[in-house]
């Protein structure tokens, strides 16, 4: 209560401390020459960029790569303002400094309408919000890559520490040479005048480091050579050949292999345990039990000689698995209760707009709703592991994360040392999908490493383990009612979504001394809903936080993942209710989102809308903002052998400026058939605290023979970048089921849309 | 030919070797395995992981459905999270790291730079030797051969740029001269 008094209050009289809120940020992130300090292979201009003997740069690297295509992303946006091919700009491991920080995943959490942030012409309310949110996540400095906000980060704060080190080169070639420099030229990283003089950036760099940082600007729009162009990945060389390293692959001298098991229920424990024949087991070394204090459940841990005896010691060990001391959790009864709470709770309005109750019996009809959607785990293809070196107070530890702060943090806890005492690497992700925003698996892996005297300890989680212990996307179910008019037009839309809130959660766990007495309202409850684009006059639009006691993370797209399904599917309800096409029925509800507008018209071109299909096909539309980044989806869809086939994906993007348009596109394919997965197949069942799923053939994701054609088409936009890494996936999902309502007539209300194979292999 | 097959039919094929010292043909390369750290059940995933270091090999599920663990054995296209060594023998095995060099890549790794297909890639090398061992067989394979053919799971969802990657080096046998085509082969 208190806390939020004192944002709400700074809120209020920040009015007046916007003024000059513009170009700071960026130059108070830009960091100095000793936050990179120089080494041997390079000289620091600032804290990102160092300039190599050779003339390339050596780029400060905070964000991981996973599959998202940032690391190829943020090197372009370097490139361009610094004029050099992309190749040669090198990553180098960014320290934990609090420029490295990600701000815009803080700015995105602020619960604002979007009337209100249009670029230009943003409120009042919401320059003084970013102004005090920006000022605090600048100071909490937390490296984390999730949100889709990478490019949104870096977008000014790159070019910017680009463009100052291009200007400080030029200055010391200028004052070297006595020429003028806005006479000198700069091109594939050499500087040179029209009179003869040339030297690549190399020569300059130590003339140029601690010069006089005056304020410049990144390039025009109209003198970009590399943004906007599908430059080819530059991770993909070791992808291909088995080279590239992920965590699980950290190979060390003496190092012993160990897998976890946490029995089969959420918060259950290792009770009475019998380790002889387990120790027994060839190539095992020794049994290690895991207390539920390292940030996880409690555990089970075999340390052997390979994984695959650390397997076979955990199957011959005989445990007694305690039941968790809570009540039993049972995913049915949550979507019974979550129902009964949105019917009869009004919940946190997230938007209120009008009078619902006065439209509502007013209005010529009135269409009701209620959809389900289940718990899902992420599943990312590496499995999860941690791999730790505990030796003289230090510790050394390896592991695929998108949250390095909290990684270091958490080793630093379970090894009860300071966090300087810990050096972290991480390797690329074998996938992340808000899995690894969570650092649970660095504590284990710590702990047991204490036990070893010093040799390595790589632990494993079994795929098993992973689905069995995720932290799930919540279940989540929305209750909805329209007013419409005499023409079938909405008067009033009401929503009640209920769920567990993730984002306090997440705090509790990452964060706890962030952690409130009372849950904050979580922006990501509501995501998709309260900001949906369709002009109705009298709206309410609310979330009732539960808490069900099932461990619940991010999970790509996070609220939107359900969201998108409940809204496009139910305005697809209205269209056909109103009898009248659902594009159209869209548009005429779109006059004051021209952006969305747009976007629905060019995927619905593009995919022949109303134009014939083969008999038994049909198409289903779904629109939806998310992170920034406007999407519409196409899908052409039949049903075989009773179940859903989609034959071709057409999405339309407005992602606003479009730094790698091949990038985008290989997002939008990932978010997907990412989201498809879910939609058709997606489902995780808790029974008596048991996740009843544990790996792909009980948890079937799509394969090669199921994956759609996909076709991503952009609209033109100059805005500052909006997200990609998400904005794929929230809207697959309602355009199937659109398309099948066409198919069958009947309304799918509830996730998966598939028949599933549950339990058997 | 699937793994399973392999696996369930092969695991007493060798078991007159189990006293003698183990080797594996991997690469090309003879490797001596020692009886104290690898067992006849051992699957091979776990052998090229944690004993010869050769970690382009994944692990995904250990239960032979997601694929990430693809090598080819004798040519063909396994699984070897669920292959026991002793049903490897002597059959020559060939991981990503040698399916083709830096200064000859295989066809396949090429198409998959041209065609921007990974993302997150821990799936690619899985889905490459998938791809390879199918090109070997089938020189033109249909969209229907590509997908019966390469049933590994990718979370990243490049399945799309696989299928083109495939068939933009698909082309029907009697057409291409011999020597313009590079089967993938087992090394000597």
């Amino acid at each position: 209560m208190k806390r939020r008094g004192f944002v709400l209050g700074a809120i209020g009289s920040g009015a007046a401390l916007i003024v000059g809120w513009g170009a700071m940020p960026q130059r108070s992130r830009l960091g100095t020459r000793s936050t990179l300090p120089a080494q041997a292979d390079g000289i620091a201009l600032n804290g990102w960029i160092r300039i190599a003997p050779d003339g390339g740069v050596l780029l400060a690297m905070p964000r991981v790569e996973m599959g998202q295509g940032v690391h190829t992303a943020l090197p372009m946006l370097v490139a361009e303002e610094l004029d050099l091919p992309l190749a040669r700009v090198r990553l180098v491991p960014a320290a934990a400094e609090t420029i490295y920080g990600n701000v815009a995943l803080f700015l995105a959490a602020l619960p604002f309408h979007p009337s209100e942030e249009e670029p230009g012409r943003e409120s009042g309310r919401l320059k003084a919000g970013r102004w005090i949110v920006g000022k605090l996540a600048r100071e909490l400095g937390l490296s984390v890559t999730g949100g889709s906000t990478s490019v949104v980060d870096a977008w000014e704060l790159l070019r910017y520490a680009a463009a100052t080190a291009r200007a400080q080169l030029l200055g010391a070639a200028a004052l070297q040479w006595k020429l003028p420099v806005s006479e000198l030229n700069a091109e594939d990283g050499v500087v040179s005048h029209s009179s003869g003089p040339r030297a690549h950036y190399g020569q300059f760099a130590a003339a140029a480091a601690g010069t006089p940082v005056s304020d410049v600007q990144p390039k025009p729009r109209s003198a970009w050579k590399l943004i906007g162009t599908a430059a080819p990945r530059t991770d993909l060389a070791g992808k291909v050949d088995g080279s590239a390293r992920y965590g699980i692959d950290v190979r060390l001298p003496e190092m012993v292999y160990g897998v976890l098991s946490m029995g089969p229920t959420l918060g259950g424990s290792p009770g009475t345990m019998k380790t002889d024949a387990a120790l027994r087991v060839s190539g095992v070394e020794r049994v290690v039990q895991i207390g539920g204090d390292t940030g996880t459940n409690a555990g089970v841990v075999v340390l052997a000689r390979s994984t695959w005896h650390a397997r076979r010691g955990l199957a011959a060990l005989e445990v007694e698995w305690r039941p968790p001391p809570a009540r039993l959790i049972d995913s049915e009864r949550i979507a019974v209760a979550l129902e009964a709470v949105a019917r009869e709770e009004r919940g946190l309005a997230f938007r209120s707009r009008g009078d619902v109750d006065a439209a509502e019996s007013a209005a010529a009809r009135r269409i009701e709703a209620v959809y389900h959607a289940p718990y899902l785990a992420h599943a990312a293809m590496e499995p999860i592991s941690c791999t730790a070196r505990v030796a003289g107070g230090k510790v050394e530890i390896w592991a695929s994360t998108q949250v390095p702060d909290f990684a270091r943090a958490a080793a630093a806890i379970a090894a009860g040392v300071p966090v300087d005492a810990v050096t972290l690497h991480v390797p690329y992700l074998g996938g992340g999908f808000g899995r690894r925003l969570d650092a649970d698996f660095v504590g284990p892996a710590v702990r047991v490493a204490m036990e070893t005297s010093g040799r390595p300890v790589q632990l494993i989680w079994p795929r098993e383990e992973d689905i069995r212990h995720d932290f799930y996307r919540p279940a989540g179910v929305a209750v909805m009612s329209a007013g419409l008019d005499a023409n079938g037009l909405p008067v009033s839309l009401r929503v009640t979504t209920a769920g567990d809130a993730v984002t306090p959660r997440w705090i509790e766990r990452n964060l706890p001394w962030m952690a409130g007495p009372i849950d904050l309202p979580d922006k990501t409850t509501s995501e998709g809903l309260f900001d949906q684009p369709y002009g109705v006059p009298n709206q309410r639009i609310a979330h009732v936080a539960t808490h069900s006691g099932v461990p619940v993370g991010y999970w790509r797209s996070v609220g939107h993942s359900h969201n998108a399904f409940f809204g496009e599917s139910f305005i697809d309800e209205l269209a056909h209710a109103a009898g009248r096409d659902p594009v159209d029925f869209r548009l005429a509800l779109l006059a004051d989102s021209p952006r969305h507008a747009e976007v629905l018209r060019l995927a619905t071109q593009k995919a022949g809308w109303g134009s014939a299909l083969p008999a038994g096909r049909a198409r289903g539309v779904a629109l939806h903002e998310s992170f920034g980044s406007v999407v519409a989806w196409v899908a052409e869809v039949s049903i075989e052998a009773g179940v859903p086939r989609v034959h071709r994906v057409v999405c339309a993007v407005d992602c606003g400026t479009v730094v790698n348009p091949g990038i985008v596109a290989q997002q939008i394919e990932s978010g997907v058939i990412f989201g498809l997965s879910a939609a058709l197949h997606g489902r995780i069942d808790i029974v008596g605290s048991a996740v009843q799923q544990q790996n792909f053939p009980d948890y079937p994701v799509l394969k090669m023979a199921d994956a759609p054609r996909i076709e991503t088409h952009f609209v033109p936009s100059e805005r500052p970048p909006g997200g990609m890494g998400e904005p794929g996936t929230p809207g697959i999902g309602p355009a199937v089921a659109n398309a099948l309502f066409g198919l069958t007539g009947v309304r799918a209300r509830k996730l998966p849309l598939g028949a599933v194979n549950s339990g058997s292999p | 030919m699937t793994l399973i097959d392999n696996a369930g039919a092969g695991v007493c094929v060798q078991q007159e070797e189990r006293d003698a010292r183990m080797e594996l043909s991997v690469n090309g390369q003879a490797h001596d395995l020692p009886d104290e750290s690898v067992d006849p059940a051992m699957p091979l995933l776990w052998v090229l992981r944690d004993v010869l270091q050769l970690t382009g090999t994944k692990y995904g599920c250990g239960v032979a459905a997601c694929g990430a663990c693809t090598v080819h054995v004798a040519g063909q296209a396994v699984r070897s999270c669920v292959l026991p060594l002793s049903a490897v023998g002597k059959q020559p095995v060939r991981t990503i790291e040698a399916l083709g060099s830096a200064v000859a890549p295989h066809a396949l790794q090429r198409a998959w730079i041209e065609h921007q297909v990974p993302q997150c890639g821990y799936c690619q090398s899985g889905m490459l030797m998938a791809a390879a061992a199918l090109l070997a067989q089938n020189p033109d394979p249909s969209d229907a051969q590509i997908d019966a053919a390469i049933t590994n799971i990718c979370r990243c969802g490049t399945y799309p740029r696989i299928r083109a990657a495939i068939r933009s080096l698909a082309r029907p046998a009697p057409a291409v001269p011999a020597a313009r085509r590079k089967p993938p082969k087992a090394k000597p």
